[in-house]
């Protein structure tokens, strides 16, 4: 009786989760001129309208190119500093590492505002630039989080062995260590991707006529006119989103596979 | 016996271009924050002063700490039955309820606020299924006002509370429940009793990152708020995109930062935090 109750709850607060993505779906392929829900008819006007829009497409080829850099950015320097944090024994790593992950906590829109400041100074509002910078802060953590757990239950024996086979520690590295590493180190950097794809704080402080992401293009949409285009962007999003998670947990998968020694 | 050579190359530097990134990016914008909210140009305490004195950015405290406050309460309650469906449940099934939560976690929260928007509106589906219900005769405002922000944010945040409370659940030793039953306590009992004191931790860990994450919020409040909920992530958004006063929206942005840098503090302090989510690394 009480299991019952329990998923009746459960499955209630999970309906809860998925709706508003249910429901944006279907509204996408309205037939009617406004946004409505259930939609009237069955077109593809607002698919047509977001491929055929260079308001849409600009910012969605911005967007793409900001978090191809961002995660480029943010693995490489998020993996590095993995390293560092969980290898190296010196004074003031607690500190160091409370430091890397702290954008966790600080709101986006005073790191924002910060940014805001600093970038004006050098003239960097409203270019790429001042994107790649601010969203890799905010990605790295991610990474050094993921990796860094990987890192952690690493056996340092493959590497210790190949060492002493007479490897350097360069070599070892590259053809032991990283490959081991490498489904930890993919995954961080599809979440480092997601992370800047859909930042909006940062975008809308820092961005503007010049630098337009797909999530700004969004905002002044939402807070302004409502084109119902939007609901398409929407519905590819969430597609996006689905797709790159998936893939980080087949890469996350694969990680625990290879991290159980294969005795 | 001495170290193998081989043992010798040490990693520590390679944090040094993360670290360098973070200063000149992260802590050097954030210092800048001080500079501006007291210099402008000369010394001066007024926008701390203005703060106080002002009854507008009083209310916007008073709404950001009420708000945020009932956004956990109401994760917790929400997200505790998921938690813990998903430690009593197969593989297979928690896989599925997992992805129910990770996929709207990792949808854009423009995205998922957007669709609040159009789902609680005047047409919306919410609407139309109160009327159906027989609840409503007129369609009732659902957002611009209190009860529409909650909603989008409890939304948003209810994953950050259901992720660290399962971690903490599905490490509770079930040798514990099964001694509270052989010792004669009814299942409720050993809930009450053994299970909840026991996912104490992750109730700390999740209430925190909820908490936290809801101080600063700004997407989900500015789209799904009326003009009554300004938080203080909003007047700040105001002062330096609207009305220009960056002074003042520095200063407000330095008193967001001590403010959740006090409550992290204290979280950590009496909860311990690192123990579940903190210190990953």
């Amino acid at each position: 009786m009480s299991r019952i109750a329990l998923w009746a709850v459960a499955g209630a607060v999970l309906g809860f989760l998925l709706l508003p993505l249910v429901i944006i779906v279907p509204t996408s392929f309205s037939a009617s001129a406004y946004m409505e829900f259930p939609p009237r008819g069955f077109s593809l006007q607002w698919y047509r309208n977001y491929f055929t829009s260079r308001a849409w497409i600009e910012p969605t080829l911005l967007s793409i190119r900001v978090a191809v850099v961002t995660m480029i950015l943010s693995t490489v320097v998020g993996t590095l500093a993995a390293f560092g944090l969980v290898r190296g024994r010196f004074r003031g790593r607690r500190v160091l590492e409370f430091f890397l992950l702290s954008p966790m906590i600080v709101p986006v829109i005073v790191f924002a505002i910060g940014c805001y400041f600093l970038f004006a100074r050098v003239k960097l509002i409203d270019t790429p630039a001042a994107l790649y910078l601010s969203h890799s802060i905010v990605a790295t953590p991610l990474v050094v989080i993921i990796v860094g757990s990987a890192l952690r239950t690493f056996d340092r024996t493959v590497e210790q062995a190949a060492r002493s086979l007479g490897a350097g520690y360069a070599r070892a590295l590259w053809h032991v260590t990283i490959p081991l590493l490498r489904p930890a180190i993919l995954s961080a950097a599809a979440f480092a991707f997601l992370t800047s794809f859909d930042e909006v704080v940062l975008s809308v402080f820092l961005g503007g006529p010049a630098a337009t992401t797909l999530p700004k293009r969004m905002w002044d949409n939402v807070r302004h006119e409502i084109d119902p285009t939007i609901t398409a962007v929407a519905s590819i999003l969430i597609a996006a989103s689905i797709v790159v998670l998936a893939t980080g947990e087949v890469l996350r998968r694969a990680a625990e596979r290879s991290r159980t020694p294969a005795s | 016996m001495a170290k193998p050579r081989y043992w010798s190359v040490t990693e520590g530097p390679l944090v040094l271009p993360a670290v360098l990134l973070f200063t000149a990016v992260y802590l050097y914008p954030l210092s800048r924050l001080v500079a501006w909210s007291f210099f402008t140009p000369g010394f001066s305490i007024r926008h701390y002063r203005a703060l106080f004195a002002e009854p507008a950015y009083v209310t916007a405290f008073v709404n950001t700490f009420d708000l945020s406050v009932s956004v956990t309460v109401m994760t917790f309650l929400l997200g505790y039955p998921v938690a813990y469906l998903m430690t009593t449940i197969s593989p297979r099934a928690r896989a599925i309820v997992l992805a129910c939560v990770l996929v709207p976690f990792w949808t854009s929260i423009l995205v998922r606020t957007f669709a609040w928007m159009v789902l609680l509106g005047r047409n919306g589906l919410v609407n139309h299924a109160l009327a159906a219900l027989g609840l409503v005769t007129t369609p009732v405002a659902l957002i611009h006002n209190r009860i529409g922000v909650q909603i989008g944010m409890v939304h948003v945040l209810l994953p950050l509370m259901i992720l660290p409370l399962y971690s903490v659940m599905v490490r509770i030793d079930p040798a514990w429940l099964r001694a509270a039953r052989s010792l004669g306590a009814r299942p409720r009992q050993v809930f009450l009793h053994v299970f909840l004191p026991l996912s104490l931790p992750g109730i700390g860990a999740g209430g925190a990152l909820v908490f936290l994450s809801s101080i600063g919020f700004f997407v989900t409040p500015a789209l799904l708020g009326g003009p009554r909920q300004i938080t203080i992530a909003m007047l700040i958004d105001l002062m330096i995109n609207d009305l220009l006063n960056w002074g003042f929206g520095a200063a407000l942005a330095l008193v967001l930062l001590v403010v959740i840098t006090v409550f992290f503090v204290v979280f950590q302090r009496a909860l311990r935090l690192d123990r579940v989510w903190g210190g990953a690394v």
